[in-house]
């Protein structure tokens, strides 16, 4: 199955590194959606039921990722869809409240490649459990 | 484990783009805050606008796998973060360590490659470390106990690791691609001319449509080209501007007066080719104002300013062009000795109305300064600085007040490479002056032109200029049938020559191409370009014109 994915991040930089990430190893050919706000992405999130993760940032304009978090909890929008919360080190508590707003799992800067293939293949197998 | 191999190795100018700006913006409030220590204020909120960016800096290039710009931010971060908590500890010791910190970051973060130096980076980190633990008497090795720089580097071993993914180009290369990009555009506009050749003759036909369909989408793959080309050159002009506050602090102390510089607009894009070329005139501009433009501590509180100068950088785009402002808010310009000086050097200044003083300083010995400072001056005078604006098809002017300040514009296109400029015709062929040089395009009325020792003479502007005719000063191979009914007005620098043509055709973005040197063309065409009809025209150099018609008076 064709696996794809939403970064949400206002860093251009980071797009072109998920770009990187997801065209290589087991993930190339993945279908990657990009916003560079909370409020784009959610959008994209809610035309998107197939989306296989999300890696969502926590410091945005236009709505953080745990508004983008909180918000989706409350309309209760594709709670399948794992949603990892992007931080930096240091930030044990956004980590901790990203987690209680419903965040699946978090991913520390600065990560690579194989941070990001491990969470995709744990999120797959889960998939596969709870399908 | 190898920096080589970073996976982001090929989104180094990415990188570049994104931290550039922040990096500069951090080095540039470490000068801010040594500034403001000194007056006595704490600045809190300056500290602590920084520690974001300085995290993101640090983020970046550790998953760049850019150690050495890592750890200086890491050990900048962490100097702030002691220095948030004490007050007491703010001195000039801690304010130059962090200054030169700051600009390190900058020059890391411009240069960024994998296999940079990184001496200078350790040594800069064992410097802070040696300074935060004589300021804390407590554990030494925290600081480098703290750092993860190698946690994960190396732990990647998907897909193909061995490919050096880093591309560094020669800039000369992408000349050349832009070169062939424009046969391309040539090759293409004579594709789309026979099309519509063959659909005249054989009528509407399922192959000619095809054909139609094809050539236009070539058309639009190349404009892709061209806009992908145009961006891969562009750099922000922060590459230019971060060298500023450095050397700003370092000319004010060395003339003894105190300047604070105020930057903005450090995001916007030019091409690489203006930037190098305007960096130099902009230092120019800069240490002369420090060194001329403002007045010393004393003359500044008799006249009721603020002991501190203010020096202000501004770059906005404009227009599809890119307008940089240098202003101070010194003493002005000193009319009086300007127009003495100019008439010493034989120039024969009237009036204001004749010549207005924001001409005349552009004049090649026009240097008010008593006695040249090693700083500013070095002989080179504002003419120099104008000329090689000018040659970039830029503009300057000045606006200046007694007693208030001195402010220069700059005006210049983003790139060299495409040519705002309006196409004109004579005898039949056509030619493009840049609209940077075009000051007004006048229709011919009967009599208006005299001849003044056979040169043509016209009042324009309440002024009297030289008139050439087109064909004679461009060579065209046919002379005049009848009398040209337009001139255009160029103007650079203070000098304006009229130009007559046939016929004013309209104004397009050319595409800049080298000049065929067996062409023979006269030294005023800078270039040639193809016209949206496949046309050939050359590009007329209006500086030289200008520089070959009159000077003041």
């Amino acid at each position: 199955m064709r696996r794809s994915f939403l970064v949400i991040d206002d860093s251009k930089l980071h797009h072109q590194m998920y770009r990187v990430i997801f065209s290589r190893g087991s993930l190339a050919g993945s279908t990657v959606y990009f916003a560079t706000n909370g409020k784009e992405g959610y959008g994209l999130l809610v035309a998107h039921p197939e989306l296989t993760l999300v890696l969502l940032d926590l410091n945005m304009p236009e709505m953080n990722g745990l508004e983008v978090l909180e918000r989706r909890r409350a309309e209760g929008l594709h709670p399948h869809i794992p949603i990892v919360l992007v931080t930096t080190e240091g930030s044990v508590e956004d980590e901790a409240r990203g987690r209680a707003a419903g965040a699946w799992d978090y991913l520390r800067k600065p990560f690579q490649p194989a941070d990001v293939e491990l969470l995709v293949s744990r999120a797959v197998a889960q998939g596969a459990t709870t399908a | 484990m190898s920096r080589d191999e970073n996976p982001f190795g090929e989104l180094l100018q990415d990188y570049v783009l994104e931290c550039l700006p922040l990096a500069e913006q951090v080095a540039d409030a470490f000068v801010e805050l040594e500034r403001r220590w000194r007056e006595g204020d704490q600045a809190d909120d300056l500290l602590a606008s920084l520690a974001g960016r300085l995290h993101t800096v640090k983020g970046n290039s550790a998953m760049m796998g850019l150690t050495p710009a890592q750890e200086v931010a890491h050990a900048l971060e962490d100097a702030c973060g002691l220095l948030r908590g004490s007050s007491e500890r703010r001195a000039d010791a801690a304010a130059s360590l962090l200054v030169a910190g700051g600009e390190l970051l900058a020059d890391l973060v411009r240069n960024a490659a994998p296999d940079l130096d990184p001496a200078p980076a350790a040594s800069f980190v064992e410097r802070v470390r040696r300074w935060m633990e004589a300021e804390v008497s407590l554990l030494p090795g925290t600081l480098p106990e703290r750092r993860r720089a190698d946690r994960r580097t190396g732990s990647d071993d998907a897909g193909s690791g061995k490919v050096d993914s880093v591309v560094r180009v020669d800039f000369r290369r992408l000349d050349a691609m832009l070169e062939v990009l424009g046969e391309g555009l040539i090759q293409h506009s004579a594709l789309a001319e026979a099309h519509r050749g063959l659909a005249r003759r054989t009528g509407a036909c399922d192959e000619l449509e095809r054909l139609d369909q094809a050539v236009v989408a070539l058309g639009k793959t190349l404009k892709r080209l061209e806009s992908t080309l145009m961006d891969t050159r562009l750099l922000p002009i922060s590459t230019v501007f971060g060298r500023f506050p450095r050397m700003v602090r370092d000319t004010a102390q060395g003339a003894g007066k105190r300047v604070r510089l105020i930057q903005s607009g450090g995001e916007t894009p030019l091409d690489k080719a203006v930037l190098d070329r305007v960096s130099e005139p902009l230092l120019h501009l800069v240490s002369n104002a420090i060194v001329h433009g403002f007045e010393s501590s004393d003359a500044r509180r008799a006249a009721g300013k603020p002991e501190e100068g203010t020096l202000r950088l501004d770059a906005a785009p404009l227009a599809g062009r890119v307008v940089i402002r240098v202003g101070d808010d010194g003493r002005g310009l000193d009319g009086q000795a300007i127009r003495k000086k100019a008439e010493g050097l034989g120039y024969e200044p009237r009036s204001e109305e004749a010549i207005p003083l924001r001409n005349l300083i552009f004049l090649p010995g026009l240097s008010t300064a008593d006695k040249v400072s090693a700083l500013a001056g070095r002989g080179v005078g504002l003419d120099v600085v104008a000329g090689a604006i000018h040659a970039l098809g830029g503009t300057i002017d000045v606006e200046t007040e007694p007693g208030k300040g001195t402010t220069f514009t700059l005006s210049l296109p983003v790139t060299l490479a495409i040519v705002r400029s309006l196409i004109v015709e004579i005898d039949h062929e056509r030619f493009a002056v840049p609209l940077a040089h075009v000051a007004e395009t006048v229709r011919v009325e009967p009599e208006t032109i005299r001849e003044i020792n056979h040169r043509g003479v016209t009042q324009w502007r309440g002024d009297l200029i030289h008139v050439a005719d087109g064909g004679a000063m461009l060579g065209t191979a046919a002379g005049p049938t009848e009398p040209r009914r337009f001139y255009v007005v160029m103007a650079a620098g203070g000098r304006r020559r009229g130009l007559l043509v046939d016929r004013l055709v309209g104004h397009q973005d050319v595409v800049v191409k080298g000049l065929d040197p067996t062409l023979g063309r006269p030294d005023v065409v800078s270039g040639t370009t193809i016209l949206g009809d496949g046309r050939v025209a050359c590009i007329v150099d209006a500086v030289r014109i200008l520089e070959g018609g009159r000077r003041a008076g």
